[in-house]
């Protein structure tokens, strides 16, 4: 079946893309030792007198670098492992009430079926009530504080169906670890960027220190460009793998992909009107930037290559095998929908099942 | 002893470390497969609980239908025999009455939600949507038990039958499990309509 292939070519490309992490690392302190090393050499050529080679350079360069990486990582995940309930409510977000809302009482449900699908514990389920897009996000280090917050706007405008969709790939997220990955890679990013910045913190003394400030900052600024792509580029590859897995949990394309087309929609009323991002609420935030179904849409990006998230189209593209246009968004009556599967007399043959082997 | 004794016993000590690791593995996935069963039969029960609530609610609406509820109540109550008896004993005559007694529920529920269609009041009540929501809910969870289980024989199967694990696996008696076929009756295959 095609979904399994999906999720094995994403997992097969997210090691690649770990291992050209560790190696960016590796080049990062190369690149910092061997800046200095040119900046000691010009100086020692420019200066008039004799200037020994200072003993111990290469340790105390790598050392150093390797302490702001490893260091600077180290702080940033222990941030981040705050927890995903905390992280959820400082975006805004609140506990679902199944006992009050009927749509509310839908999404518990939802979660419930498909952890079943997944064979995992339920998250905690949470809504961010000021948030009209359709978005959802997952978080959470581990288990016991994984949480699933879902748009009142995703509540509005999905169907049951939509929602299995959505959940399912959230579901992935905290299923394969991505959240733990995710915020992994943010603290290396973050690493990288410590040199940068000391460098930067070098470069202000006056003097010689300019030359070895500058030649850090370059090092690292192209450790931290560097980093920033790879951790781009390994969440497109869980993106695409989330996908597959919510495919493969609802055995089911319309429900993703109908959620990504009505999300279409609403991005090109967005434009059309010309809507500031606030419909997103607090989801704008830098922290569950890289975790939503969607990216909030964002004007300042340097290019596609950092986008955390493949293009709409694109996803549809994978899930359905070919481009679909986008869905027209509108506000379900607070009605149950039907179950998930469509009933049919015995026998039937869906309409979709006679061009398409896997409808 | 010679060294060719030596690497013969080392040889051996390997293979056999090697094949207690895919026996314990085998047997992981089995007890898994055996928890995926049980999961259906938790949702199997979720079912018969929601039934009677659901009969409570609709009676009050729906008094000239009394044989639809009486049949709804019945077909529970048969399912609800036959999964015990399946639990007790889990051999294919079990099992597959139970497929059936179910199919009679589901046939039955799908009958009073028909009808419940006819009833705008019933349709409007708090406490029906609620319920409707559930029942649709525990089918869905139905199915989702019944694909989890699938999945997990997938992953045995897969594990037991590829080549250097199907030795052992073949040495200790681990057969291909079965896949559930949704679709072994006809009536199993009727699925019930929860439209409102």
């Amino acid at each position: 079946m095609r979904f399994w292939d999906r999720q094995n070519a994403a997992r097969a490309e997210t090691r690649r893309l770990l291992l050209a992490f560790a190696l960016a690392v590796l080049l990062l302190v190369a690149g910092v030792h061997g800046a200095l090393a040119l900046a000691w050499l010009l100086m020692a050529a420019l200066l008039p007198w004799q200037l020994p080679y200072p003993a111990g350079f290469l340790a105390a360069n790598v050392g150093v670098s390797l302490l702001l990486v490893l260091g600077g990582w180290w702080v940033e995940t222990s941030n981040l492992r705050a927890g995903g309930v905390k992280l959820a409510r400082r975006v805004g977000a609140r506990e679902a009430r199944p006992a009050v809302s009927h749509a509310e009482q839908r999404l518990c449900n939802v979660v419930d079926e498909l952890c079943i699908a997944a064979h995992m514990p339920r998250p905690q389920v949470m809504v961010l009530p000021r948030a009209d897009a359709i978005n959802a996000f997952a978080a959470g280090w581990d288990a016991g504080d994984a949480v699933l917050a879902v748009t009142q706007g995703a509540l509005q405008y999905l169907t049951r169906e939509e929602l299995q969709g959505m959940v399912a790939h959230e579901l992935s997220h905290l299923h394969e670890g991505d959240t733990r990955l995710k915020m992994r890679l943010a603290g290396m990013v973050y690493g990288l960027e410590l040199v940068y910045h000391f460098g930067d913190t070098v470069r202000e003394r006056p003097g010689l220190a300019w030359w070895f400030g500058s030649a850090i900052m370059l090092a690292g600024s192209a450790g931290w460009l560097a980093g920033r792509l790879l951790k781009a580029a390994v969440s497109r590859q869980r993106e695409h793998l989330a996908d597959a897995r919510a495919v493969q949990w609802t055995r089911s394309r319309d429900g993703l992909g109908g959620v990504l087309r009505k999300v279409m929609t609403q991005r090109r009323e967005a434009a059309r009107l010309r809507l500031p991002a606030a419909a997103h609420g607090g989801l704008a935030h830098p922290a569950v930037q890289h975790m939503l179904l969607v990216e909030a849409p964002d004007e300042d990006r340097l290019s596609r290559h950092l986008d955390s998230h493949p293009s709409l189209q694109e996803r549809v593209r994978h899930i359905y095998g070919r481009s679909m246009p986008p869905l027209p968004v509108a506000p379900l009556q607070d009605v149950p929908e039907p179950a998930h599967r469509a009933v049919q007399a015995p026998g039937a043959v869906p309409l979709a099942a006679q061009f398409d082997p896997y409808a | 002893m010679s060294m060719t004794a030596w690497l013969v016993l080392g040889g051996l000590a390997v293979a056999a470390a090697w094949a207690v690791a895919v026996y314990n593995r085998l047997v992981t996935l089995r007890n898994r497969i055996a928890n995926a069963y049980g999961q259906i039969d938790v949702q199997l029960k979720r079912r018969h609980d929601l039934v009677p609530n659901l009969v409570e609610v609709a009676r009050g609406y729906l008094q000239h239908e009394a044989a639809t509820l009486q049949a709804v109540i019945q077909a529970r109550g048969q399912a609800q025999g036959a999964a015990d008896a399946a639990r007790a004993a889990p051999s294919a005559a079990h099992l597959g009455a139970l497929a059936a007694a179910e199919g009679v529920l589901g046939a039955g529920l799908g009958r009073l939600l028909a009808v419940a269609e006819s009833y705008p009041e019933l349709k409007a009540d708090a406490a029906m949507r609620q319920l409707s929501e559930e029942l649709a809910s525990t089918e869905n969870r139905l199915g989702f038990a019944r694909q989890a289980y699938n999945d997990q024989v997938l992953e045995f199967n897969d594990e037991a039958t590829q080549f250097p694990a199907l030795i052992v696996a073949r040495l200790l008696g681990f057969a291909a499990a079965p896949m559930l076929e949704a679709t072994r009756s006809a009536q199993e295959r009727e699925a019930p309509a929860v439209r409102f």
